[in-house]
């Protein structure tokens, strides 16, 4: 029990470090708010009047809904991923070195960084989230709190697999290359801005959004605002979606567990 | 001797192709302040970082009482404390929130954390500087910050990895006084340096390292008994040096003689000087002052090594 206790005390400790590290964000969140404002309010808008979204069963106004929903889920995407950059510059910095060396066991380390950076990240969007909310008239509770749930799980989840990726290519511009293509690749080739109904038609897109854990996270806080106008155009089962969310958790986790435990040492920063 | 606190066997570390540590074998025992010793790149630190988890050996071993670097890391660590080389934080780092979150991480409750990181920061000095940014501290005050992690954490082996290097020589002096303090509260304790002079103020044994290879290890005491004719003797004579002043000086070492001044180049140079002013007597020729020099750890050094001033090291 007093290992069990040791090693929560680490977790909430490393996740105490990423918290207070928030400030450092601070100027690329609100660039990043910025640009959401305006696709929310602008872009969103305007595409919601130019898309015919009654060919696949939605008025103008739903598919507003439906985009908003996906923007989100790109925004928390692309603020966790950018997490690469901090570890980077801690590797930088040495802070990895330094967190290397504390007793802390190594698969704690990675977990309550993981967890650590998905409660960063996900904080950073709430102010988004909660405009979101605002914006598509969305009040039940339950709602929320499993939307907000399976935010951070995917966030957790993102983290652990930026956590793997950057430590493992021990390289700054590598990292900003890779991250950035990540960026283009998921986003787009997601359910984040169409519905599945309409990649099916393009089935090498369809495919990949159908791996890609944008499409179920989206697809998620879709069904949980509006299960009847969203049920036949999402990607799959909502107990699938969660399910397969749960297994990116659990796997890029795990991933970032065994990467940290046996392959990361000190040194050899590019 | 007492217990084995660290033991280094058959260590190799390698970055690509560069052998940055070549099969070093050396023990360090509890309680002792053992210092590596070497120019930059040398591999000390390598060493220390291997010591501490942070590297993995390529190959060979360290143990850290009875517990292996590679196959009982958390354990290690639980007994290590490290004060890096170059203090590891971030510009937006504040002095006490972080010297806070390492006393919380090593194992102190929140309110002896606070207590303890108090104590530590006013002894160091450190109190003032305790809420400003990590990037407005001057060098010294950085560096106090990392050795002050390990005064609060009090490992079983505390690490120091060049602890003194940009601090001033006042506050030098009172490092090396907590150094010492550690060890007498039962740190075992490893300092990583290239000042001769702080590796003879506070180290007890002496580990030479140079290019990745070990090329001696003992007490200073021993280090500079190892370099032949080290120790030198000066004299003035009441007589100019003829030939056979000479014969009986060169029964003792090598000569330089000029005028009535000679320089004796020995060993345990203290011992010789007795039986050189006993010798001169019987001739009647008289001393008028002596002086022993001892090799200095820079001469042990160059000796041991073979490195020349003007090599790139």
């Amino acid at each position: 029990m007093q290992k069990i206790s040791d090693d929560l005390r680490a977790i909430v400790l490393l996740v105490q470090w990423d918290l207070t590290k928030i400030v450092r964000r601070v100027i690329f969140v609100a660039m990043r708010a910025v640009w959401f404002a305006v696709q929310v309010v602008v872009f969103g808008q305007v595409l919601a009047q130019m898309v015919n979204a009654k060919v696949i069963g939605l008025d103008a106004s739903t598919y507003y809904n439906f985009y908003i929903f996906g923007i989100y889920t790109s925004i928390l995407f692309t603020i966790t991923a950018s997490r690469a950059y901090d570890i980077a510059e801690e590797f930088e910095e040495g802070i990895i070195e330094y967190q290397l060396s504390l007793p802390i066991k190594r698969k704690v380390l990675a977990f309550g960084r993981a967890i650590g950076s998905g409660i960063a990240s996900t904080l950073f969007t709430l102010p988004m989230f909660v405009t979101v909310l605002i914006l598509a008239k969305e009040a039940d509770p339950l709602a929320i709190a499993i939307s907000i749930i399976s935010a951070l799980v995917f966030s957790i989840a993102i983290s652990g697999l930026v956590l793997s990726i950057t430590l493992s290519i021990k390289s700054s511009d590598a990292t900003d290359i890779l991250m950035g293509v990540l960026d283009a690749i998921l986003v787009r080739l997601s359910t984040v801005f169409y519905p599945a109904v309409v990649l099916k038609n393009i089935a090498p897109y369809y495919y990949g959004a159908l791996m890609n854990p944008l499409s179920h996270v989206a697809d998620i806080l879709r069904i949980l605002y509006s299960f009847e106008d969203f049920k036949a155009i999402v990607i799959s089962h909502p107990l699938a979606m969660a399910s397969y969310v749960l297994g990116l958790f659990m796997g890029f986790t795990f991933l970032a567990m065994y990467i940290i435990e046996k392959k990361i040492e000190g040194g050899g920063w590019k | 001797m007492s217990e084995k606190a660290v033991e280094i066997v058959n260590f190799v570390k390698k970055f690509g192709d560069f052998v940055a540590v070549d099969n070093i074998s050396l023990t360090i025992y509890t309680s002792e302040i053992f210092g590596l010793l070497g120019p930059n790149g040398s591999g000390k630190t390598t060493t220390l970082l291997t010591i501490a988890t942070v590297y993995k050996p390529t190959s060979g071993d360290i143990r850290v009482y009875g517990y292996s670097v590679l196959s009982d890391g958390n354990k290690v660590r639980n007994l290590v404390g490290i004060a890096f080389q170059e203090p590891k934080a971030l510009g937006i780092d504040k002095p006490y929130d972080l010297l806070l979150w390492h006393a919380k991480v090593v194992g102190y409750s929140s309110t002896e954390a606070k207590s303890v990181v108090k104590e530590v920061m006013d002894d160091l000095g450190l109190w003032e500087h305790r809420n400003k940014y990590f990037y407005q501290l001057s060098g010294g005050t950085r560096k106090k910050i990392e050795i002050a992690k390990i005064l609060i954490q009090k490992p079983k082996v505390a690490i120091f990895d060049e602890p003194t290097a940009q601090v001033d020589v006042i506050s030098k002096h009172y490092l090396w006084d907590k150094i010492r303090e550690l060890k007498n509260e039962g740190s075992t304790i490893i300092v990583a340096t290239n000042d001769m002079f702080e590796a003879e103020r506070i180290c007890e044994r002496l580990a030479i390292i140079y290019k990745g290879k070990l090329k001696a290890v003992g007490t200073v005491k021993e280090l500079k008994d190892s370099v032949p004719l080290g120790d030198v003797v000066e004299l003035d004579l009441t007589a100019h040096v003829d030939s056979k002043i000479l014969d009986i000086l060169n029964q003792f070492g090598r000569v330089s003689a000029s005028g009535n001044k000679v320089l004796i180049y020995v060993n345990r140079g203290e011992e010789v000087a007795v039986n050189i002013i006993d010798s001169l007597r019987r001739v009647g020729v008289k001393v008028v002052r002596i002086m022993v020099k001892e090799p200095t750890l820079d001469d042990v050094f160059f000796y041991l090594t073979g490195a020349k001033l003007k090599e790139e090291v």
